[in-house]
């Protein structure tokens, strides 16, 4: 069993989670239209770049932009969140060591002690996203049950993670289950919302290079975030 | 003299007496009066809604609504119609003064009788733009305007005696030639009229006597070198120089000579930015005037 | 009942059609068939295939519904936080449920639709700014009100709008021969005024072809001669088309995008045959964002660019003080508390955000000026852009979005608001016909004219 999901499933997993990150990223930039999405890409290469480079980096900035700075409650909750999820699935010692195994190199490690810190953070943060959800009309309206499917799929492998780490009960149950939910969670990426872990730089990309071109970008004007 | 007449009307009570200056002078001089109504004034941006000037209510403009009007105003003033006045009525929608103006460059009138505003607040969703209708209408008019502000100044009978107040301006030399031809083909009596200002230009200080008598010689020569000179034979007139504040000095000598008619040129081209109510001589005069006043521009 | 008289998915192409509609006051009787009106699913459907790519696709799929867009949209602010106005969920209800449903959607849908298009959303973009992924829901609404138009679903006034652009490319009644007359009154008008002032009109290779609003023409010419005004003291070798004068486009607040299209080349063709150097248009907000930043893209010109350069009038304007070819009294400056509407359409949409605060420090008295909260690309729509201010049918919901300025303009304690857009004019006028907060507003034109300082030669004899 051990050996099935970490070798078969593990390695289905992860191909068909980068395999479906790179073709729905080139299908993402493929779709983009110059005449229907109305903004000339091809035309002004480097003020687009510019303008999707300067996108994304603002909005990565914990309180780089108005729309963060506006918010500071969600902020908080958000990059805790999202920090610790990219930062312990690729840098946990364990992890890496996995990786050393499987394919022959691995990511530079962080201290146990600050993946602990930052895994307590994505669960206690995700309370609060789901708080936030319930208690706020504006965020409940939106909200329906694929909602809390993407937020049991991301959160999974991080409870089960920390069960296993503290050992509750039986080590290997929930280390395989640790490990399952992490496969699921690397199916679900290129197929469901969790896309949004590629297509968010494609997307602000987009919207950068709107704006880096058509929207001002021509006429000098750096958008203020 | 007036072939045509161009009488721009709110069809309310409030032009009623520029009504009765329009008909009365129309009819005997056998002039066409066309009679000019503006509705409403555009609003909500670019739809097809007017804010109704007399109802004050939002109505969507149409064909049918506009002939409507055009059958009220044509009720309202069935009596002087019933007179055989030759008249022709027009309905528009627009800003009224843009309105009224548009319909003098088309039709050319030789003089445009404004009636009185339906209220204050006339143009109230134009106000941004500075400046009363009447105002604005004097300023650009193509031809002398005829006001009537106070019903005692609306006219009853004939022009026999007609007061022309001048601050010898090149705008009043122009005024001046429309107020002789109008005597000259009525065979009216001119009364030549300067007011020596003794308000305003000495703040505070009185001038003294020897001055003022002095500068009231020198009006009279003025008024004979630039206007009597040119009546030639024409001997019915008589000149008069006053000293006092201008608009109150013409109000009065207009009564003590029972003129039926004030001609003045309309100096100032600048807008006042607070509408309607303003200091200048002109809408001073009409204000307060116990007859029709003339304004006349270029 | 599938296509009515009035209501129906065929664009208005005649004048006689014109004439029809506008016959039905207030669109009575067709609203009264819109109620009835079939949904084309099939034909919606294949237009969602061909013209909804990647990114639409992508914004709808990836929304993480965290509903940080709620607090940029001003409808949202001013409908006591209506949860049903946050910019996510008006679009997704929407346009994501059309497309999740494959097209297969009802009458009653498309209603529902065309008053969340037209009255919940006036596509001033300002949400976009404001989301993490960089979903802009401004441009989704742009998009569903292409839908809707093509199946019909459009309020009244707007199809007429789009109408008047396919008869008479104008907005609005306005012929040729009259645009060219209504200005020759003008300068004459002014002339005495300002002697030599004068209208080139067709002008070959002049510096500067300028370019309108067809309200100007019809309701309030004095902008016309206010424009001439200032190209004749600024010395500047002008000219104006007689045709492919008109810079609007209501066909792009209708998704008409066809009209749009056949609207901008005959502006584009203006600029072909007269080969100005540059085109200057009116102070309009949309109508600059219909001709110069997405009037290209409809026209099919790859630099996203239009035939010569072309420019707001705020930047002609600034230009032309910042190098002295106007002159400004400094007696005659503004001295009131006076504040600036930024217009989305070129200040958020073409980065002009800080030209006219340029023109405001040569115009205003130092320590006169205040500046709107939020401002430039932050700030908010005057409350009646995307065609909102016109729209009968959605008047009350109108009205309250003006709620918004109102405020804004209150907490700067300006009594004069300068609003170089058309739109935003009128919706700062209504807002005042409205709520009557005791403030004046202008245009940039005749507050530059009113302190003009005339070179001798230019003044006129006394």
């Amino acid at each position: 069993m051990y050996e099935f999901i970490t070798g078969f499933m593990f390695w289905l997993a992860l191909g068909v989670c980068l395999t479906g990150m790179i073709v729905r990223t080139i299908l993402y930039f493929r779709g983009l239209q110059w005449n229907l999405d109305r903004v000339a890409y091809k035309a002004y290469p480097v003020e687009g770049f510019k303008g999707a480079i300067r996108s994304i980096y603002k909005w990565i900035m914990p309180f780089g932009t108005h729309g963060w700075r506006k918010q500071p409650f969600m902020t908080v909750i958000f990059f805790s969140f999202h920090i610790g999820a990219v930062c312990v699935p690729l840098f946990l010692l364990a992890h890496n060591l996995f990786l050393k195994e499987k394919l022959g190199f691995s990511f530079v490690s962080i201290n146990g002690g600050v993946a602990d810190f930052l895994t307590w953070l994505v669960v206690i943060s995700t309370i609060f996203i789901i708080l936030r959800r319930l208690a706020l009309p504006e965020v409940r309206i939106l909200t329906n049950w694929y909602d809390y499917l993407i937020i049991f799929i991301s959160i999974t492998p991080f409870i089960t993670g920390l069960m296993a780490r503290y050992e509750v009960g039986s080590y290997s149950f929930w280390l395989l289950a640790h490990i399952i939910s992490g496969e699921i969670l690397l199916f679900a990426i290129p197929f469901t919302k969790l896309s949004h872990v590629f297509l968010f730089f494609a997307s602000r990309a987009q919207l950068g290079m709107d704006y880096g071109i058509k929207r001002g970008g021509l006429k000098g004007t750096v958008m203020d975030w | 003299m007036f072939k045509k007449i161009l009488f721009a009307t709110s069809a309310t009570e409030a032009s009623d007496h520029a009504a009765r200056v329009a008909f009365n002078m129309a009819g005997p001089l056998g002039a066409h009066l066309d009679l000019f109504h503006v509705l409403g004034v555009p609003t909500r941006g670019f739809s097809q809604v007017v804010l109704d000037v007399k109802t004050k209510e939002e109505v969507a403009v149409d064909a049918d609504y506009i002939s409507w009007v055009e059958e009220e105003v044509k009720n309202y003033y069935a009596n002087q119609l019933a007179t055989g006045v030759d008249c022709s009525i027009k309905v528009a929608v627009g800003v009224p003064h843009r309105e009224i103006l548009r319909q003098a460059r088309e039709i050319e009138p030789d003089l445009i009788i404004l009636g009185g505003t339906t209220g204050a607040d006339e143009d109230s969703v134009y106000k941004s733009s500075t400046g009363s209708t009447l105002q604005r209408v004097a300023k650009a008019s193509p031809c002398p305007i005829l006001v009537v502000n106070r019903p005692a100044a609306s006219f009853w009978g004939g022009l026999s005696n007609i007061v022309f107040g001048t601050d010898f301006s090149k705008a009043s030399d122009k005024a001046f030639e429309f107020a002789l031809n109008i005597v000259t083909s009525l065979n009216c009596e001119l009364h030549i009229f300067h007011a020596l200002d003794i308000s305003s230009k000495n703040m505070g200080m009185s001038m003294q006597q020897d001055e003022i008598d002095h500068k009231i010689r020198e009006a009279y020569r003025m008024i004979r070198s630039k206007y009597v000179s040119k009546m030639k034979d024409y001997k019915n007139y008589s000149m008069n120089v006053w000293e006092g504040i201008p608009y109150i000095e013409i109000v009065k000598y207009t009564r003590e000579k029972q003129a039926d008619l004030i001609i003045m040129a309309h100096n100032s081209r600048k807008l006042d930015a607070d509408g309607p109510k303003i200091g200048s001589n002109m809408e001073q005069v009409i204000m307060r005037a116990n007859c029709p006043v003339i304004s006349v521009n270029r | 009942m599938p296509e009515g008289i009035f209501c129906n998915k065929k664009p208005i192409e005649t004048q006689e059609e014109l004439t029809a509609l506008l016959g039905d006051t207030s669109g009575a009787q067709y609203y009264k068939e819109m109620k009835e009106l079939d949904v084309d699913t099939k034909l919606l459907w294949t237009t969602i295939q061909n013209t909804c790519k990647s990114r639409i696709r992508t914004w709808l799929e990836i929304c993480a519904h965290c509903g940080m867009c709620a607090d940029s949209c001003f409808l949202y602010l001013v409908n006591d936080r209506d949860p049903k106005q946050v910019p996510a969920y008006k679009i997704q209800s929407t346009l994501g449920e059309i497309v999740k449903r494959k097209g297969n959607v009802d009458n009653q849908f498309m209603l529902m639709a065309m008053e969340t298009a037209w009255a919940k959303c006036t596509c001033c973009n300002r949400c976009g700014m404001y989301c993490p992924h960089g979903i802009d829901m401004g441009i989704m609404f742009g998009y569903l009100r292409g839908l809707l138009y093509q199946q019909g679903f459009v309020p009244w006034e707007l199809k007429i709008g789009a109408g008047m652009h396919r008869v008479f490319r104008a907005q609005m009644d306005v012929s040729e021969e009259e645009f060219v007359e209504t200005f020759q009154w003008m300068v004459e008008e002014n002339e005495d005024e300002y002697p030599g002032l004068t209208v080139p009109v067709d002008v070959e290779n002049a510096d500067i072809m300028y370019t309108v609003n067809a309200r100007e023409v019809k309701h309030y010419p004095e902008d016309l001669a206010e424009a001439a005004i200032l190209f004749h003291a600024a010395g500047e070798n002008w000219t104006i088309p007689s045709q492919g004068w008109e810079q609007t486009s209501l066909a792009m607040f209708a998704g008409d995008w066809a009209a749009c299209k056949m609207q901008v080349e005959n502006v584009y063709a203006a600029m072909e045959r007269l080969k100005p150097k540059r085109m200057v248009g009116t102070e309009c907000g949309h109508a600059h964002r219909a001709t110069v930043v997405e009037g290209p893209y409809w026209a099919g010109r790859k630099d996203g660019k239009p035939p010569v350069e072309s420019i707001h009038y705020i930047e002609w304007l600034a230009e032309a003080l910042r190098e002295g070819k106007l002159k400004i009294d400094p007696e005659r400056r503004i001295k009131v508390p006076v504040t600036l509407q930024d217009s989305c359409n070129y200040v958020r949409n073409h980065g002009l955000r800080d030209v006219a605060r340029e023109i405001l420090s040569y115009i205003v008295e130092p320590g006169y000026y205040r500046e709107m909260s939020p401002n430039r690309e932050h700030n908010f729509c005057c409350g009646g852009g995307g065609g909102f201010n016109g729209i009968g049918l959605f008047r009350p919901q109108r009205n309250k979005g003006l709620i918004t300025k109102r405020d804004q303009i209150l907490a700067t304690g300006a009594e004069l608001v300068i609003a170089p857009c058309h739109n935003c004019w009128d919706a700062i006028r209504d807002l005042e016909e409205e709520f009557e907060i005791g403030i004046k507003w202008s245009f940039l034109k005749p507050l530059v004219v009113s302190m003009l300082e005339l070179p001798d030669h230019m003044k006129p004899e006394e």
